[in-house]
């Protein structure tokens, strides 16, 4: 496992404050889509607030709810919800995977556009894996290596991290956010698609800025 | 000119939602956590030293202590 993964070199990291916050949201966001443990919500209770110009800014008041909810949830419970909603006895009740909200099945014409983008990027699935590249986890850890990889902090790195958002996950972020709120099975995860929902916004809205 | 002024409210926006401040909250998250192996090994073998994404998420998030 240690061969696969290493610490990120010190001039991987940005030197600008947004950039890298953004970049440990995608973390934090893929930890929680990917495999939530009692420790991250720990974490997430006992983390302090987001610093925004008003307390009233919809990510900060996204973030308290979920520490709120992280520090009432047991992780048995969040595991529980996780495997409910995400994993299912046969088919899942929320998808996580981007192919389905846009083409209405899994590992369709979207993920073998997907697979030719990251291709280029030089980025691919290892083979001893199984779930698709279009897990919304997984595209949350392309756009925080896009992001900490960006070591020149040019417009060309914006962009290319502007192209991959609005292409793989703009398109269907909503649906997958709504599919979670409307679910009598979530709970501690409509706090996380609320998060999800405000920033990727704030993304999407930042991207115009370009 | 346009792309600096471009930049600057760009921050300006992501420090004002708190996009810029979250790092006070998630950063002590993903620091904890080990990171990928990203630039460096792009180029070096295409086909072997990839950014192998899935198969990084899963070290990432299986392996980890916060």
């Amino acid at each position: 496992m240690s061969a696969v993964i290493a610490p990120v070199r010190e001039e991987h990291i940005p030197a600008v404050q947004e950039d890298l916050a953004r970049a440990d949201l995608y973390a934090l966001i893929a930890r929680l889509l990917y495999s939530p443990d009692r420790q991250l919500l720990r974490a997430i209770a006992a983390a302090g607030e987001i610093g925004a110009e008003t307390a009233d800014a919809p990510l900060a008041r996204a973030w308290r709810a979920l520490a709120a909810a992280a520090e009432a949830c047991d992780a048995e419970t969040v595991n529980e919800e996780y495997e409910n909603l995400f994993i299912g006895v046969g088919r899942p009740e929320v998808m996580l995977f981007g192919s389905y909200y846009l083409a209405g099945f899994m590992m369709e014409k979207p993920l073998a556009l997907l697979r030719d983008d990251l291709a280029q990027m030089g980025l691919a699935r290892s083979e001893s894996v199984r779930e698709p590249e279009d897990h919304l986890a997984a595209l949350c850890d392309v756009m925080r290596h896009l992001i900490l990889a960006d070591e020149n902090r040019d417009t060309a790195g914006l962009e290319q991290q502007k192209r991959f958002f609005t292409r793989h996950i703009q398109t269907w972020y909503q649906p997958f956010c709504d599919a979670v709120l409307e679910s009598k099975s979530a709970n501690f995860y409509k706090h996380v698609a609320r998060l999800i929902r405000v920033f990727f916004r704030i993304e999407t809205e930042s991207f115009e800025m370009l | 000119m346009a792309e600096t002024k471009g930049k600057l409210s760009r921050r300006n926006f992501l420090l004002a939602v708190g996009a810029g401040g979250a790092g006070a909250a998630a950063t002590m998250l993903a620091k904890s956590v080990p990171q990928a192996e990203t630039k460096g090994e792009l180029g070096d073998d295409a086909k072997g030293a990839g950014y192998h994404v899935s198969e990084h998420i899963r070290n990432y998030y299986r392996t980890t202590e916060v």
